[in-house]
């Protein structure tokens, strides 16, 4: 295993492969997909709303406000501003200051004890095989077909 | 106490809100949203109910993984929640009870102090975690008991956090990464691939799991049921989905009537191993391929790190609230697993929180209650003197 694995399919003979890399980071994909809150586009991103009617941003400030509040309160937008980290930010900022514990990642679950269970990536039931090409989970020939003309390595780079 | 208690359970899905001499709180989706069908306003909390057609709802969150990240959507929601549409929060007369998660980023909280106290200028604040509100309830209503051993699944993960005399035990706290969002998200994955495209439909889906899953008993067995046709396959059932004309909300048809027919056009899905498949994800992570302990591994875990003497009180005392406990079997798989883990000299009891969702907040209401809650306080006055440290010296989280 001398050579530098590049985490894309490979050609091996007349057979694609994806390595050992390229598996992991399709898991690690599929996981952060996974906690999207949308997978769709904003359906009104760049909408010009209808003159009367205000602007989203400006509906976020001035909701629920009465006027006389509205002079000395700050606007949605100023929290923006001032408290703008990420979760990422945060969580460096946190091992900086309190890199002992416990913590967000001391707290964080232990490897699993229990045997693998292995599932169908397709129908979701037990399935005794792998496929070779990428490691995906199926149960029957019929499951095998439909991956490989759906998933398989249609994705890889 | 002269003033009113607000209490506002702030969880990334919902926002469980209401003054403490209420009966119930009022549960709003933490969340502003956008709605294809409706193009001049966004929705925020429950104004949803307002839309006529969810479908492609757009979702705007405040909490990213579980920590409150996006300040302008967040503050919008509370404007909402404290506005006359809702609550008319008097803040000067206020004393406001805030729940952030379990090891909350510190500039988080300094946000948090800094917004109540400076932005909405209320009269006293108590920022605390969700579990310890749930705890001090359960001990209030269960005096006889020392320890607790709390569960807390909601949306974007599960805690499991041993609580001995009522103090909660931080270094044996354990957060899985697995909570409602996640099961959604799955949801819509799998319905996607193996029937219809329904990966911008997370609103209709998140129903489709709220109305259809269960926890398996015995997943094993329920896998080969599944493989069967009806009638001895139990599980299948069709889904009718909403068409937001005549069809306002999606419903899950009963066993008789679910034979895969649209007489009227209903849009169907049908569900079989997904019915389980879904929420087995809480008790095994690693279905999907995250590396961690289900739920019931990691109360066995939780407990094992308490010392020895508070164990046999923890195993009796295992409590489950959050939004996922409301599944059907959820309750009955926690105590079955982790029965067979537990010592056998240990007595297991698990109990399900009437409400889990609703729980911590009435927590908050038996917190306010009680004759320690002004001490708890961080006052205007506090604020005014000593800023942020008032509160790191008084809350812990
Ligand atoms: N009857 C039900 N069946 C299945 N899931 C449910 C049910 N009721 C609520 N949930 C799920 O519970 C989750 C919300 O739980 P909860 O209200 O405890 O979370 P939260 O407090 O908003 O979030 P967090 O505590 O993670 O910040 C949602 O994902 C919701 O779909
Ligand atoms: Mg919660
Ligand atoms: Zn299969
Ligand atoms: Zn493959």
């Amino acid at each position: 295993m001398a050579s530098r694995e590049t985490g894309r399919a490979k050609e091996t003979g007349n057979r694609r492969v994806l390595d050992e890399a390229g598996r992991r980071r399709r898991a690690r994909k599929a996981l952060e997909a996974l906690e999207q809150d949308n997978f769709h586009e904003d359906p009104h991103a760049n909408l010009v709303m209808s003159k009367k009617a205000p602007k989203f941003e400006e509906l976020l400030d001035s909701h629920g406000r009465s006027k006389e509040r509205k002079r000395k309160t700050r606007s949605a937008d100023y929290f923006k501003q001032r408290y703008r980290k990420n979760f990422a930010m945060l969580l460096e900022e946190d091992q900086l200051s309190n890199p002992d514990g416990p913590n967000y990642l001391t707290a964080q679950a232990g490897a699993s004890q229990l045997p693998e269970r292995h599932l169908c990536a397709v129908c979701g039931f037990p399935s005794p095989y792998n496929c070779v090409a990428c490691g995906a989970r199926y149960c029957s020939t019929r499951c095998y077909s439909t991956h490989q003309d759906t998933r398989c390595l249609k994705y890889t780079a | 106490m002269t003033s009113n208690v607000f209490i506002m359970d702030n969880g990334a899905h919902t926002i469980k809100a209401g003054y403490s001499n209420q009966t119930e709180p009022r549960v709003l989706l933490n969340a502003v949203m956008k709605a294809k069908s409706e193009r001049r306003r966004p929705f925020i909390g429950d104004q949803l109910d307002d839309c006529r057609d969810a479908s492609g709802l757009f979702y705007i969150l405040p909490f990213q993984k579980g920590y409150l990240v996006n300040w302008d959507v967040q503050k919008t929601v509370w404007d909402y929640v404290f506005s006359k549409e809702i609550f008319n929060v008097n803040h000067a007369s206020t004393t406001l009870i805030v729940t952030e998660p379990f090891f909350n980023f510190t500039s988080i909280q300094e946000a948090m102090s800094e917004i109540f106290f400076e932005e909405y200028e209320v009269d006293a604040l108590l920022r605390i975690n969700a579990g310890d509100l749930s705890v001090h309830k359960y001990h209030r209503d269960r005096p006889k008991e020392l320890c607790c051993l709390l569960v807390d699944s909601g949306f974007s993960f599960t805690h499991i956090a041993p609580y001995i005399q009522g103090k909660k035990q931080k270094d044996a706290i354990i957060r899985i990464e697995m909570g409602g969002k996640m099961l959604t998200n799955h949801l819509k994955d799998i319905v996607s691939y193996r029937q219809l495209n329904v990966m911008d439909e997370t609103y209709v889906i998140n129903q489709v799991k709220e109305d259809s899953c269960f926890v398996s008993a015995d997943f094993n067995a329920d896998m080969k049921k599944a493989r069967l046709k009806p009638p001895a396959n139990d599980i299948l059932r069709d889904y009718v989905l909403p068409d937001f004309t005549t069809i306002k909300r999606g419903y899950l048809r009963s066993l008789e009537e679910s034979n895969g027919k649209s007489p009227n056009n209903e849009q169907l899905i049908r569900l079989n191993n997904e019915r389980f498949a879904v929420p087995e994800l809480l008790f095994r992570p690693s279905d999907i391929g995250v590396p961690q302990q289900g739920v019931a591994e990691a109360v066995v875990q939780a407990i094992s790190s308490c010392p020895e003497e508070t164990r046999p009180h923890l195993y009796r005392n295992i409590f489950l609230t959050g939004g996922n406990c409301n599944i059907p079997g959820f309750c009955e798989r926690v105590y079955s697993e982790v029965r067979s883990a537990a010592p056998a000299e240990y007595q297991v009891n698990v109990s399900l929180a009437k409400g889990p969702t609703q729980y911590a907040w009435h927590g908050g209401a038996a917190v306010s209650q009680s004759a320690q809650f002004p001490e708890q306080l961080v006052t205007r006055d506090d604020w005014e003197e000593s800023g942020f440290s008032a509160c790191s010296a008084k809350f812990s989280v």
